[in-house]
């Protein structure tokens, strides 16, 4: 553990909340996206966060963790149908299958990642303005 | 402490407090990263009270009448270490994540403030030392 260690868990939580950030940003993005490679609408993504060890040394002692992004899932549910036989994606009954994002939930989501990074950010100013006060001894 | 010791016993105390409280800082900063992991439970380090019983214990519980008896007191602070225990959710609602951001924000600069204090105390300590050092000058 040295001065250091608090700045790779901060900077291990900025990354993952900008991996959830760049997340939000896709499904904004793509709110009214029918076709996919895949095939059908787009489907909402989020991000599952998960706790990470800094180093050899911290894997042994559990208390001290980063976290990250091990993985990026699909929600699962349904699309939502829209009735509108003109649009080019429009199933033989005129209805389209769209994604199954809630726009609002996504600003909300935004909303708080922006908070936790602010908080991370937080947490590395304090480590280095306590990093500074321990030089200055004996000057 | 010895009358011509310049180093005396509170100097390394404060080098203890101020090594407790930068682990105490990498704990915060542990729960303020996973404050939206799902099933993470918070992180407390306690020392305080550890650090506290080794200052106010009296050294010599049990006698030491030979140079080879051992004390079981525990004498000195240098010996502190302090534990982490972790405090679940119980809420029984969302996600089982114990982690209160606000509540971490207080304990950092909190944490912050008197790891601070040390620093200070001691660049005070060592100031001094130079003052003496140089015969007042």
């Amino acid at each position: 553990m040295d001065i250091f260690t608090t700045f790779d868990i901060s900077a291990s939580a900025l990354k993952a909340q900008r991996t959830r950030l760049n997340t939000i940003s896709s499904n904004m993005a793509n709110v009214e996206t029918t076709s996919t490679p895949e095939g059908g609408p787009y489907k909402k993504k989020s991000v599952y966060f998960q706790t990470k060890p800094i180093s050899f040394k911290e894997e042994m002692d559990n208390s001290i963790r980063g976290v990250e992004v091990t993985k990026i899932v699909e929600d699962k549910t349904e699309p939502k149908k829209i009735y509108d036989p003109s649009h080019p994606d429009a199933a033989e009954d005129g209805y389209v299958a769209m994604p199954n994002i809630s726009v609002l939930k996504e600003m909300v989501d935004m909303m708080s990642a922006t908070r936790a990074y602010e908080a991370n950010t937080t947490v590395i100013k304090s480590a280095k303005r306590m990093a500074l006060k321990a030089l200055e001894i004996g000057r | 402490m010895k009358p011509l010791d310049p180093f005396d016993s509170n100097m390394k105390l404060l080098q203890k407090v101020m090594d407790l409280r930068s682990t105490n800082q990498s704990i915060i900063a542990t729960n303020i990263a996973n404050a939206e992991t799902p099933g993470y439970a918070r992180k407390v380090y306690e020392f305080e009270d550890e650090l506290q019983q080794a200052l106010s214990a009296t050294p010599g519980k049990l006698n030491t009448t030979h140079s080879k008896h051992m004390s079981f007191a525990p004498s000195s602070f240098h010996t502190v270490t302090g534990k982490v225990h972790e405090v679940k959710d119980t809420t029984g609602f969302g996600d089982e994540n114990s982690v209160s951001v606000d509540m971490e924000m207080i304990a950092l600069s909190e944490n912050e403030l008197l790891y601070e204090t040390a620093a200070q105390l001691l660049k005070k300590k060592f100031a001094l030392l130079s003052y003496m050092i140089q015969e007042g000058k």
